[in-house]
């Protein structure tokens, strides 16, 4: 079908009411009568709370509620599906992290309420505190949580194959250490919610990838039923992982009980950066081991992952970066060890990739310290291995569609690798003396890849998949209902490039509602990349089964003979339906919608609007809409083996191979990164503009994640905590970008589509790694890549080389 | 306590009663309902809450709104003139330079600053023209090309963009 949605490069439906400021995000919405909320958050990092004493707050004129840990009972909690619970509304013994909850205000105005939280004194008991994940495994640091008798929250332990046998075989074996730092989703709306009681039920709006999941919680938190809590989503100013629940929206709704009134809390950046859910910093030892060919035969892996103080997505998230890379080449002995622990910091939670840009930056960076080691093209180590469509992988995945080596062809391609990665390989030994010229400035190039998932079960115990309510009205126009949420990514858009698809009608009639889950299917949500796959099938099926309802009623409707059914033929004016013999059969299967016309393709003259048909069916069923609801289970997926970690997580892994230019400035250590070239295997393109999109902004992150962000903090503060000092990429800093799409079509994704925006920025920092290794001969194995770590690494590789030569 | 200010926003004079510490964000938002006014970080680093004072781009969130008694201000709700998109608003829509939207009046306001100074900007101009302003969604490439076709736009109707 040359006229099909599927493919075609749409701008975002919803553009013109954001271009124009109509566009009411969590942090702008408001109710009427509605109070403004301040939290009170600890200045240390772990002390008892000896008292807190309210009394002169809650005399302050405007000040309509003051709450605190002793307000009322506040169950021990978690995030939905989480079973180690550790984390409560308001802080009652003790304080775990500098910015945590204490005690909350509502006010008639924001001012006040900021003026009251200064009138609540509360008396502490420092105590000795523990920042550092490894410092925290130690026997004798101080607990986080005493009730756990230990820091390590989670343990991970699992083997396949054979690991001795694989390094023995192994011609060449490489071993690193490498660490990524705590980064910031950096969302530009702040984290904000209004919360509201209607008798025993709450209402909060709140800018939310997954109201379902938020709705689970938020009953665990609060310590009521899921049914008493009605979550509607708002749109996002941002969220990449960072706005899944939050506990700000359950103190909302606390100040709104004990208030009388809505109650509205909007962070401030500082806030933010105090008490987000930042990315999991991560400790990576890595053993590497491939024979002379490159065939790689054995891996060792160690995680040690920062939890925070509370555990938010940690497990998961650790699980996601113990065992997926592994599967993106065929490798058959692996043994990983993974350990959760926590420490007196933020609890640390997803962001885009969750787990995989960590671990993705040690193997990556690994791979290429091997290729070095077997004089061999990074590119081609990594062709060698490839996992290729139809592998049933060491941790029993089932890859329906790859393309990574088309990935890893096309990146290179656009790239030039063939003339940029000249042959510089010298000796036996195969170690590379990178030979760039003598200059102050050295070019390199680096290649790096990764895999992901599209929806994933590892840690959410409830289902996998997605459902969609669909609904025509009597004037032709739809509404779908789906569970996953447009994180401004555009899913409405291509969502509704879907349904517009299967009911062949123009897409500026489909309308893609927000999550509200009083009426709402019950949806995951928006992450693990499941939008465009398990939402997009499931809005598909939704669409097909309208589809059918609507086309066995056309055929009906065409069939009847003139006043047989009087409604009909009025309330379709009863011009366009000329009526036929009755004895003449039209079946649905032989109807077509084109345009928004339904016509029987021999007899030209057979048709009628879609408008026509769903009037007739509305007026015939006393006003109703014609509805449909399609549900998408994923095949062949199942739970992840609690112990073991072995299962078929998903139903389509998108993969990606990714080409960096660094120019190096030798003098003063700084990297610029000039190119990234960017091959994605999405299985299929629904929306090439949105697309391109996706893979440029998540290159800007991967940027930033490679070379310039990192949560600095001081005694566990975060002083990074404006965005003057945590520096994400600004719009004079980008690199060209080249992006080709690899359509590798998916026998499940809907028309073939995978997952796409979450591991385009996984690659990225490898890459540039791997191409400041290729200019100046220095591996900086931990990230951010900043002047003063490459400047430092230089001074010891020329002090080592002189060494070498006396 | 509170001062009494005149401002012409969004073309209309209005006389608003101030909070003398309220930022002209806090009263946009807050007083008027101009919530098209984005709340990014408060402290003049990203640019979401920029506006237009007496025509040139500022962070509102660092002008306190005594400040603007005489001015005229212009918001993203005051661009679009009888339900017709700007230029700039449409090239912005049209290339995909607006993902979840929340940078974007701020991005918007400034482009058609830098437009009517400078009418046919390069890449490097709308760079610096920008620098301000962070985005975490598009990457920024889409934003440049946005620019220029609003530039393209601009051109071809051979006039200056209305203030």
């Amino acid at each position: 079908m040359s006229d099909t949605l599927i493919g075609k490069r749409l701008p975002m439906m919803d553009g013109p009411d954001k271009v124009t400021g109509q566009h009411v995000f969590g942090a702008d919405f408001a109710l009427p009568g509605m109070l403004w909320g301040r939290v009170l958050r600890s200045p240390l990092p772990h002390a008892r709370l000896l008292s807190v004493d309210t009394s002169r707050a809650d005399r302050l004129p405007g000040v309509y509620a003051v709450v605190t840990g002793d307000s009322m009972d506040f169950p021990k909690y978690s995030v939905a599906g989480q079973k180690l619970l550790d984390d409560q509304v308001l802080a009652t013994d003790k304080v775990h992290y500098v910015g945590d909850e204490i005690a909350a205000v509502a006010a008639t105005d924001a001012d006040t309420a900021e003026e009251a939280l200064g009138l609540i004194s509360v008396e502490y008991e420092e105590l000795p505190a523990v920042f550092d994940p490894v410092e925290a495994m130690n026997p004798g640091a101080p607990l986080v949580h005493e009730e756990f008798g230990t820091n390590i929250a989670v343990t991970m332990d699992f083997e396949r194959g054979n690991l001795i046998k694989g390094f023995l075989e192994a011609y060449a074996v490489v071993e690193d250490e490498f660490t990524t730092p705590m980064v910031h989703q950096g969302y530009l709306e702040p984290q904000a919610g209004v919360a509201a009681w209607h008798g025993d039920r709450l209402t909060v709006w709140i800018s939310m990838q997954t109201p379902e999941l938020a709705r689970i919680t938020y009953a665990n938190g609060l310590g009521i039923t899921p049914d008493r809590i009605r979550v509607i989503q708002m749109p996002m100013g941002g969220a990449f992982g960072g706005k899944l629940e939050y506990k700000m929206h359950m103190i909302a709704a606390v100040l709104a009980k004990f208030a009388g009134k809505p109650v509205k809390i909007v962070n401030t950046r500082r806030e933010d950066f105090m008490a987000g859910t930042p990315r999991v910093p991560m400790r990576i030892r890595m053993r590497v081991g491939a024979k002379k060919d490159g065939t790689l035969v054995a891996k060792e892996t160690h995680i040690i992952a920062g939890n925070g103080a509370y555990t938010n997505y940690g497990p998961g998230i650790m699980l996601s970066a113990a065992h997926r890379h592994d599967n993106l080449y065929r490798l058959d002995n692996i043994h990983t060890r993974a350990q959760l622990v926590w420490t007196n910091m933020a609890g640390t939670g997803c962001f885009r990739g969750f787990g995989n840009p960590q671990s993705h930056f040690a193997f990556e960076s690994a791979l290429d310290m091997l290729a070095v080691e077997l004089a061999m093209d990074p590119a081609e180590l990594r062709l060698k291995n490839s996992t290729q469509t139809g592998d049933l992988t060491a941790h029993g995945w089932v890859i329906g569609s790859c393309g990574l080596s088309d990935c890893v062809r096309e990146s290179t391609r656009i790239a030039g690798w063939a003339e940029k990665w000249p042959n510089r390989v010298t000796g036996d030994t195969g170690t590379r003396e990178v030979a760039a010229a003598d200059g102050r400035f050295a070019r390199g190039i680096g290649i790096a890849c990764c895999l992901h998932v599209s929806g994933n079960r590892t840690f959410l115990p409830y289902f996998d998949g997605a459902s969609a309510f669909i609904r025509i009205n009597e004037q032709g126009r739809v509404l779908v209902q789906v569970g996953e949420t447009d994180l401004g990514q555009g899913s409405r858009t291509v969502f509704a490039q879907m349904a517009a698809e299967e009911l062949g009608i123009p897409v500026e009639w489909v309308h893609i509602a927000t999550v509200d889950t009083d009426i709402s299917p019950h949806g995951l949500g928006t992450f693990g990349d499941r939008a465009t796959t398990l939402g997009g099938n499931a809005v598909r099926k939704a669409a097909q089964a309208a589809r059918e309802k609507l086309l066995a009623w056309s055929a009906q409707a065409m069939m009847s003979k003139e006043g047989a059914q009087p409604a009909a033929a009025s309330a379709a004016g009863g011009r366009s339906l000329r009526m036929v013999e009755p004895t003449r059969r039209i079946r649905k299967e032989d109807l077509k919608i084109k345009d928004g016309v339904i016509y029987l393709p021999e007899d030209p003259d057979m048709r009628m609007t879609v408008q026509e048909a769903v009037c007739q069916y509305s007026y015939d069923h006393a006003g109703s809409t014609l509805n449909a609801e399609g549900d998408f289970v994923v095949p062949g997926v199942s739970m992840v083996h609690p112990e073991t970690k072995y299962g078929n997580i998903s139903c389509a892994y998108p993969f990606v191979a990714q080409v960096a230019e660094v120019e190096v400035d030798r003098l003063t250590g700084e990297v610029k990164v000039l190119s990234v070239s960017a091959a994605h295997d999405l299985g299929r393109t629904i929306n090439p503009l949105l697309a391109e999109g996706q893979v440029q902004g998540a290159l800007a992150q991967g940027l930033g994640f490679a070379t310039t962000e990192q949560m600095v903090t001081q005694g566990g503060r975060v002083t990074s905590d404006t965005f003057r000092r945590y520096h994400m990429p600004r719009i004079t800093d980008m690199p060209s970008i080249r992006t080709v799409f690899v359509e590798s079509d998916d026998p499940v994704g809907p028309y073939g589509a995978k997952g796409l925006a979450e591991p385009a920025l996984t690659p990225t920092a490898p890459a540039i790694a791997n191409a400041v290794y290729h200019a100046v001969g220095v591996r900086i194995r931990d990230l951010p890549i900043t002047a003063d770590k490459v400047l430092m690494a230089l001074e010891t590789k020329e002090k080592l080389g002189e060494a070498r030569r006396r | 306590m509170r001062v009494d200010i005149d401002a012409v926003v969004n073309g209309r004079n209005h006389r608003l009663s101030v909070v003398p510490s309220h930022s002209l964000l806090q009263v946009l938002r807050e007083d008027l309902g101009l919530t098209g006014v984005k709340n990014g970080c408060e402290e003049g680093d990203c640019g979401a809450c920029v506006v237009l004072l007496n025509g040139e781009p500022v962070n509102s969130c660092l002008v306190l709104a005594v400040e603007v008694d005489g001015c005229e201000v212009t918001t993203i709700e005051g661009l679009s003139h009888d339900g017709e998109l700007s230029h700039v608003q449409q090239a912005f829509a049209q290339v995909g330079a607006v993902q979840c939207g929340y940078c974007t009046p701020g991005m918007v306001l400034a482009t058609q600053a830098l437009l009517t100074r400078n009418p046919d900007p390069t890449a490097d101009d709308v760079k610096a023209a920008l620098v301000g302003h962070l985005c975490r969604c598009t990457g920024y490439v889409k934003i440049v090309e946005a620019v220029q076709l609003a530039a393209e736009f601009q051109r071809s109707e051979g006039v200056t963009m209305h203030e």
